[in-house]
């Protein structure tokens, strides 16, 4: 992996960490940072010692509030950014991740800082926590997945809210609209945060993708079909044992 | 164009359109459904229209089920609109009034509204699309537990089960309404459009496919002024100036 600027990449006990880190920016989104993410997501993925990742914000404010929008103004024609985007796709690599991902989120988690939670299996939000996604006031939607992953967490109702009006969400909404699993006091957000994949490490590596596997790729199929695919990585989780 | 059962109205890109017919509970029968049919096609028809509002005049219903047997689909009428639709709902949404509610994208309700699908006690069932929507909306469990009980409930509980986005005082509903409604009429018109083609097509996608689409409609608004305004507007800290 390159040097890298915009994030932190650790690595402790089995357990990636991702750390966003432009704090006096807000942990904003910028190309350099998707640049480094894309590598980041690599290594998550490539790395056998890594078990299970955390993402999480750099600095007191923010995990992250967006994208930089500066960056916008010069943006490559349509069809060229199409391509550049079928060539690095950092969020089609995000979601199709087999190990479990976790989410610990603080202050502003707007946007992309949104999507980018949204990437991952299981959300852990502070008190503080303040999601929105403003896009649709700024011309733009979601173009990290936000679309297609916030509706598949709390239902089209919310989600269109959620996009229509750009409202500001906060913690506790998120948790009873299933956009966050659990709300914490900030101060122990990270402890759960590790205490929870250290609970997740302590089972069969295999166990823990395929159950993710079975899930995600479940929610694309049929009952019928999604029954069938639980049943083949059952008897492959018991053939392998 | 007059409407015997319906009023429409248009006002600062908000058109409002209200059942008319509260001394029959705002129920649904042939003429009715063909003015909604031909008012949503308007809606969709009219570039000055960013955002619609639905809701039943008086105060006992936003409407009460349907009085006659009919061909036509009003609820997929509704849910063809292009745009940002919000049901206002104050009293009964039952059976096809149900319906209605639930195509469109934000439901907002006094605190004196009530839901429920009564037609299995009827023998038929709901048939303008309420099988099929409101599992997507409160999810399976809840779903089949109204179809198949016939029951009423009230507005606190479709607000538990996520059936309604929020529920007011009666007296605060239109200006709660008319607030949300302003609030998205101040949104860029076509990134509007896409946000809710892209949730509601990219349900019945896979989640592969639901982000290219996504991605492919991003890329399209490029093409769009509003971008650039939106980002200029915000990067100079001055409200934006959308047109399309």
């Amino acid at each position: 992996m390159g040097e890298l600027g915009t994030v932190i990449y650790e690595k402790r006990d089995g357990t990636a960490y991702v750390t966003l880190n432009r704090p006096q920016a807000l942990n904003v989104y910028n190309l350099k940072m998707r640049d480094e993410l894309y590598q980041v997501l690599g290594a998550v993925r490539d790395d056998p010692e890594v078990r299970v990742a955390i993402f999480r914000g750099a600095g007191e404010r923010a995990f992250c509030a967006g994208a930089d929008l500066t960056e916008f103004l010069t943006a490559p024609p349509p069809v060229v950014a199409r391509q550049v985007r079928r060539e690095r796709d950092v969020w089609g690599l995000f979601l199709g991740l087999s190990k479990p991902l976790i989410a610990a989120v603080h202050g502003y988690v707007l946007g992309s800082g949104l999507e980018i939670a949204m990437c991952c299996d299981i959300r852990l939000a502070s008190e503080d926590a303040l999601f929105g996604l403003p896009e649709t006031g700024l011309g733009i939607i979601p173009a990290a997945g936000g679309t297609q992953t916030l509706p598949r967490l709390t239902g089209r109702a919310g989600a269109l809210e959620m996009l229509l009006t750009g409202r500001r969400v906060t913690a506790e909404e998120a948790r009873r609209l299933r956009l966050v699993n659990q709300v914490f006091p900030r101060r122990e957000l990270f402890p759960a945060a590790e205490r929870l994949a250290s609970r997740i490490q302590g089972y069969s590596a295999a166990a823990v993708s395929y159950a993710k596997q079975a899930i995600v790729a479940g929610l694309d199929l049929s009952l019928e079909q999604g029954l069938e695919l639980e049943a083949r990585l059952g008897r492959a989780l018991v053939r392998a044992g | 164009m007059a409407y015997a059962t319906l009023v429409y109205t248009l006002k600062d890109h908000i058109a409002r359109l209200t059942i008319n017919r509260p001394q029959a509970n705002n129920m649904l029968n042939q003429q009715l459904a063909q003015e909604l049919e031909e008012a949503c096609q308007r809606i969709n028809q009219d570039d000055d229209v960013y955002v619609a509002i639905i809701t039943g005049a008086g105060d006992k219903a936003f409407c009460g089920g349907s009085e006659e047997s009919m061909s036509l689909s009003p609820a997929r009428a509704i849910a063809s609109i292009d745009r940002p639709v919000i049901a206002a709902i104050d009293g009964d949404a039952l059976g096809q009034g149900l319906e209605l509610a639930l195509s469109c994208d934000i439901r907002f309700a006094s605190s004196r509204a009530r839901f429920g699908f009564p037609q299995v006690g009827m023998g038929i069932i709901p048939a303008d699309g309420g099988t099929q929507r409101l599992p997507r909306i409160v999810g399976r469990a809840k779903a089949l537990e109204m179809v198949l009980t016939a029951g009423i409930i009230d507005a606190r509980e479709a607000l538990d089960i996520g059936l309604v986005s929020k529920v007011t005082e009666p007296e605060d509903l239109a200006p709660e309404v008319e607030t949300l409604a302003r609030n998205i009429a101040g949104k860029a018109p076509v990134a509007l459009r896409y946000a809710k083609e892209a949730v509601n097509q990219g349900l019945d996608l896979t989640l592969d496919q639901g982000l290219r689409l996504e991605a492919d409609l991003y890329f399209l608004l490029h093409t769009a002024a509003d971008r650039a305004e939106g980002i200029n507007a915000f990067l100079q800290k001055r409200p934006p100036q959308f047109g399309g």
